[in-house]
């Protein structure tokens, strides 16, 4: 069973406690969003599930194997991640980036294939993004180059996937289409996904798990519909919260 | 990446104009020689003129290419090493190392076929100094690395201007053009070319690799990159490329600056076709350089990076300029 799990994980950042004795086990099938207010540390988090960075205490297990004892590009196979800035600084066509996705799966002297491209077509084309395979990536708007980065990530196939902030810089419509793709690639294809999220609504649409980060160590994690409550996001962002029930169903709304 | 037929067009006609430029090269010098006395030459390797080109233009222009094509190839490994566009095979101190051997060695006289072997030491202790002190134990860290070597690098730059300024005159000029570069005494010996041949194979199976990291060390461990080893296996093969040709040619500048963004330009920054481009236009690059240094002035000869930094600056300043107009 594919799955991404940490026990007793205590992470921190600069002395601050993110999580304290953090107990996840993020299977296939589910769609995990991560909330909590700007620096609670959701991406040293995400780092910490991705093997970037060690945690204070505890262990990531990637498919019952210690995170820190597989090579990297055993990792690369199975997870892979969004990062939260994409920024492209050397040129290269937006093809060739996509197709970056596949390094993991190539050896040294090895040349992508046509069905290496076929997949970096498709995946571009997920992400509406046909048609600018020969443009550069220097040359592309924000919310294009986000979309690039995810049209590499689905290019890689990893069976986990980490997602910080996947939505940034994405106009309602590419949101709608980005977090479609993740629900298909969870529900349809079995994989896992774990996503830091600052919109509650697009969690109480397509997460089935939440993993709240409330500060100094303190989280809750269950299935969405337990967790999603006014009372808890309004613990979770000290704002007021206004729920409102849709036909599509529960929505939250910044109170007055 | 799959390489375009452009792409291997544009090799194919590098690989073309590096073989006519040895024979541009074996053709002209301070002796005239006309085509049809060249071709007859050519052909008769004991006459006159067959000694002049087979033992001395041909394996000068050889000693030239390899060269080049070696510092062009070093320059685009530092480039994403330390992803900075104005590192060259210089920055890190190898040549440094090198130069204070090989002076040291003209001071006290060594023999002349020995200063090769001094220039590969030199580097070499170079080379082992700044791995050892950047290493350290944390993660990788370019910055620590670039601080490491740009100041080993000053440190030789010290001990050579103390050779210099102890130095009696006449071995002054010699210690000058070896620090310029010059090509007048190269020898090519067999271990430099496979030095070459197995840096190239080498680099070319970690091409993909290089594409990766020029995106970020994070982005490229997402992609399953062991950054780290990689980091260093790229430094080594870079100073060991950069050691070779500062031992045949002294210091040559602004080849293995040049040279990678020239094809940059051209090609693009994948590495699998940046690599052998650049190093087929950096041979090339260099002989063509060479032989304009040995007619120009003829018959006095100027030392190779004279030339090399009068044509690169210029042309490394349009360049700049032109790619803020474009926004390259």
């Amino acid at each position: 069973m594919t799955q991404l799990s940490c026990q007793s994980l205590n992470v921190s950042i600069g002395g601050k406690a993110i999580c304290n004795d953090l107990n996840l086990q993020i299977s296939a099938g589910q769609f995990w969003g991560l909330l909590g207010p700007n620096g609670i540390g959701k991406t040293t988090l995400l780092k910490c599930l991705a093997g970037l960075s060690a945690p204070d205490h505890g262990e990531v297990m990637l498919e019952n194997q210690n995170l820190d004892t597989l090579p990297r590009r055993a990792i690369a196979k199975l997870l892979g991640m969004l990062q939260q800035h994409t920024v492209y600084v050397f040129d290269a066509s937006v093809m060739d980036t996509a197709l970056t996705g596949r390094h993991p799966h190539l050896g040294y002297w090895e040349r992508e294939g046509a069905d290496d491209q076929l997949k970096a077509a498709a995946a571009l084309k997920a992400v509406d993004l046909e048609g600018f395979e020969n443009r550069s990536v220097t040359g592309l708007s924000g919310g294009e180059a986000r979309r690039l980065a995810f049209a590499s990530l689905m290019v890689q196939e990893a069976k986990i996937l980490l997602l910080d902030e996947p939505t940034n810089h994405l106009d309602i419509k590419h949101q709608i289409r980005i977090m479609n793709q993740m629900e298909r690639l969870v529900v349809n294809e079995g994989r896992a996904a774990f996503a830091a999220l600052h919109d509650v609504n697009l969690a109480a649409r397509y997460c089935s798990h939440i993993l709240m980060l409330f500060g100094d160590g303190q989280w809750q994690a269950g299935p969405a519909e337990e967790m999603l409550s006014q009372q808890s996001l309004e613990r979770l962002y000290q704002c007021e919260v206004e729920s409102v029930a849709t036909s599509n169903g529960i929505r939250f709304l910044p109170g007055a | 990446m799959i390489p375009t037929t452009s792409h291997r067009l544009l090799l194919f006609i590098l690989l073309l104009l590096s073989v006519a430029s040895l024979f541009l090269a074996s053709a002209i010098g301070s002796i005239p020689m006309g085509w049809q006395q060249w071709w007859t030459a050519i052909g008769d390797s004991a006459s006159q003129q067959g000694e002049l080109i087979w033992r001395l233009r041909l394996p000068r222009a050889m000693a030239a290419w390899f060269v080049g094509a070696m510092l062009a190839m070093s320059g685009c490994l530092m480039q994403v090493l330390l992803r900075n566009p104005l590192a060259d095979p210089y920055v890190l101190g190898v040549s440094g190392g090198a130069a204070f051997a090989t002076l040291l060695g003209m001071l006290l006289g060594t023999a002349v076929v020995f200063l090769p072997w001094l220039a590969l030491a030199g580097s070499l202790v170079s080379i082992l100094i700044v791995f050892g002190l950047a290493r350290g134990t944390g993660p990788w860290s370019g910055t620590r690395l670039l601080l490491t070597g740009v100041v080993t690098a000053s440190g030789w730059a010290a001990l050579i201007s103390l050779i210099l300024s102890v130095s009696p005159d006449n071995s002054l000029r010699s210690m000058l053009f070896w620090l310029m570069g010059d090509l007048s005494y190269a020898k090519l010996p067999i271990w430099t070319i496979v030095v070459l041949a197995i840096s190239f194979i080498l680099t070319m199976g970690l091409a993909r690799s290089l594409n990766v990291l020029a995106m970020g060390e994070t982005t490229a461990k997402l992609l399953g990159e062991p950054t780290r080893r990689l980091l260093w296996v790229v430094y080594l093969l870079a100073s060991v490329l950069t050691a070779t040709a500062v031992s045949i040619a002294g210091s040559v500048g602004f080849v293995g600056l040049i040279v990678p963004h020239l094809m940059r330009l051209l090609v693009g920054s994948d590495h699998r076709i940046l690599i052998p481009a650049a190093t087929l236009f950096g041979g090339l690059f260099l002989v063509m350089s060479d032989t304009l240094a040995r007619t120009v002035l003829s018959p006095q000869q100027l030392p190779v990076g004279v030339i090399t930094a009068l044509l690169g600056v210029p042309l490394f300043l349009l360049l700049l300029n032109r790619a803020r107009l474009t926004g390259v």
